[in-house]
């Protein structure tokens, strides 16, 4: 049964690669945001005079994880709505195959592929463009990564409570755009929460938003305290927890709204 | 295109628009959703530049109102781009649909049929709105006295920046006569290059500076005419300043020039379902 999942993981990320302009595109596109940020900063610390400082250092890095984490976490988001609006979708309910793990396979397909052909690539340029610091220790490393798959878990389960609305709403894109914004803004992406007017700091951790970007890196760069790792990790694995039941509802519920439909 | 006079020209025009009107219209709630969505994506950019500079107050002499109007070119150039020239955006399906083939075949100038038969109203109130927020925040309270003759050079930059967009957006439709599928080539180019023209040129390294004056003029909509009225950096020529109108009708023609020969080597995609 596995088998059948791994072939749709194989079948989106050959899906992705024959699109050859578009991976180039992804990478140089991360690269351009990456400069440009970067660019935007230095002339901030250099009027402060603190350009050499390890402070900008780590907020270089900093912006390079963020945008390499945002080249990784791209999915698929119009899925299962064009399967919803061209009725495949009820061929796909009828195979013998759980639908949201068919819809899961995809998604780490294309992750594979991201993380093969955009992140590396990306990752490689900004070694030599942008002096990455190396991580704060190998265990702080090996936590990050924990860190980011369950980040990436977060944004999934997010997601796909948006997918599934296409049931109801047939075109999502008005809600896959407001979403990416609040990611964008609330995560951490693209501004350190350090940064942020400190009364909104303390709201930004208790949403989920936190958990996709800022969690990760601030654990990359050393900047979480041993003893509040796991609890940073926990939180993590609550929110992909409540989002993932969250998910479950809703799915039953389209799934029952197709059968009434009928399909 | 000469059989035509300018009055009947301009009442198809007019019916032209009506139509996308409607189409527009056909679907309030879905649009509006839409336009909404647009504006809180284009705001990221601003909240960003505005928490920012909330921290740091300002960065080489730019303050938030003086960066925030650099900012509001940008949106008020693209919302006019898309409201007058979104066929010459969107030149690249009509090719590849074969739509482009009817248009062959009217009586009447292809030119003038791309840009009259598409409006995209969504996106125009999308960018419009943020363009006009930042404009009615900031252009009061950087110092500019609202004279005839500033006015009058804001109205022409406006309208150089939206022309150089158009430019920028007609040259890739030109690849697509030679079967070139160029839309993502095109966003690669001409978003990045929005995207670094949000902030103040000379922040970059002189060669991204260079790329933006000569060879992706996007300074040009927004850095130059915005520079004229703030005169904050005494690093570039002062000429630039004066030249958007300029570099917009140039860069048109000579890319509507090599269009025409697009149009005449042009063989269909044989997609029509007409």
């Amino acid at each position: 049964m596995t088998r059948a999942y791994l072939e749709f993981a194989k079948k989106s990320f050959q899906n992705n690669i024959v699109y050859r302009s578009e991976y180039v595109a992804g990478v140089i596109n991360a690269i351009v945001m990456i400069f440009v940020n970067i660019a935007i900063w230095k002339a901030i610390y250099e009027e402060e005079g603190s350009l050499e400082g390890v402070q900008f250092k780590i907020l270089a890095t900093y912006i390079v994880l963020s945008f390499l984490l945002q080249t990784l976490y791209v999915m698929d988001e119009y899925f299962i709505e064009v399967k919803v609006r061209n009725g495949l979708v009820s061929s796909d309910l009828l195979k013998p195959i759980g639908f949201r793990l068919y819809v899961f396979s995809y998604t780490v397909g294309t992750l594979a592929f991201r993380f093969l052909l955009q992140m590396l690539p990306a990752l490689i340029l900004s070694i030599f463009l942008f002096h990455l610091l190396f991580p704060f220790s190998t265990v702080m490393f090996l936590y990050f990564l924990v860190s980011a798959i369950l980040g990436y878990l977060v944004l999934y389960n997010l997601n796909f409570l948006i997918w599934v609305s296409s049931f109801w709403f047939y075109w999502t894109f008005s809600l896959v755009t407001i979403k990416d914004a609040a990611v964008m803004l609330l995560s951490g992406a693209l501004i350190p929460f350090w940064f942020m007017p400190e009364g909104m700091i303390d709201t930004l951790q208790l949403l989920p938003f936190a958990s996709i970007y800022s969690t990760p890196i601030q654990i990359y760069l050393g900047m979480v305290p041993e003893d509040e790792i796991l609890t940073g990790l926990i939180r993590q694995a609550v929110w992909v927890l409540v989002l993932y039941a969250v998910g479950h509802v809703l799915w039953k519920g389209a799934s029952r709204k197709l059968v009434v439909q009928g399909g | 295109m000469g059989k035509h006079s300018m009055r009947s020209l301009f009442v198809l025009f007019f019916k032209y628009s009506n139509m996308n009107l409607k189409l527009a219209l056909e679907y309030k709630l879905n649009r509006s959703l839409i336009a909404l969505a647009i504006f809180c994506r284009e705001m990221i950019g601003v909240v960003v530049m505005f928490l920012i500079l909330l921290r740091f107050l300002h960065i080489r002499g730019w303050e938030i109102h003086e960066m925030l109007f650099l900012y509001s070119f940008l949106f008020l150039s693209y919302s006019l781009f898309v409201l007058l020239f979104a066929g010459i955006r969107d030149f690249d399906n009509m090719v590849h649909s074969g739509d482009f083939d009817r248009l062959l075949t009217r009586p009447l100038g292809l030119m003038y049929q791309i840009i009259s038969a598409r409006i995209d109203f969504t996106a125009t109130i999308g960018h419009g709105v943020v363009g006009i927020v930042l404009f009615m925040n900031t252009a009061f309270s950087v110092g500019i006295e609202w004279n005839w003759q500033n006015s009058l050079y804001y109205v022409l930059a406006l309208i150089g920046g939206t022309i150089i967009q158009a430019s920028l957006f007609l040259l890739s439709a030109c690849f697509s006569f030679w079967a070139v599928k160029t839309e993502n080539l095109r966003n690669l180019i001409f978003f990045n290059a929005r995207r670094i023209a949000g902030y103040p040129l000379s922040f970059y390294p002189v060669f991204i500076q260079k790329l933006l004056i000569f060879v992706i003029p996007f300074s040009f909509v927004n850095y130059f005419p915005a520079q004229y009225f703030l005169r904050k950096d005494g690093s570039f020529w002062e000429g630039y300043l004066y030249l958007t109108p300029v570099v917009g009708a140039l860069l048109f023609y000579l890319v509507f020039l090599l269009w025409k020969l697009g149009v005449r080597s042009y063989t269909s995609t044989g997609n029509s379902v007409y």
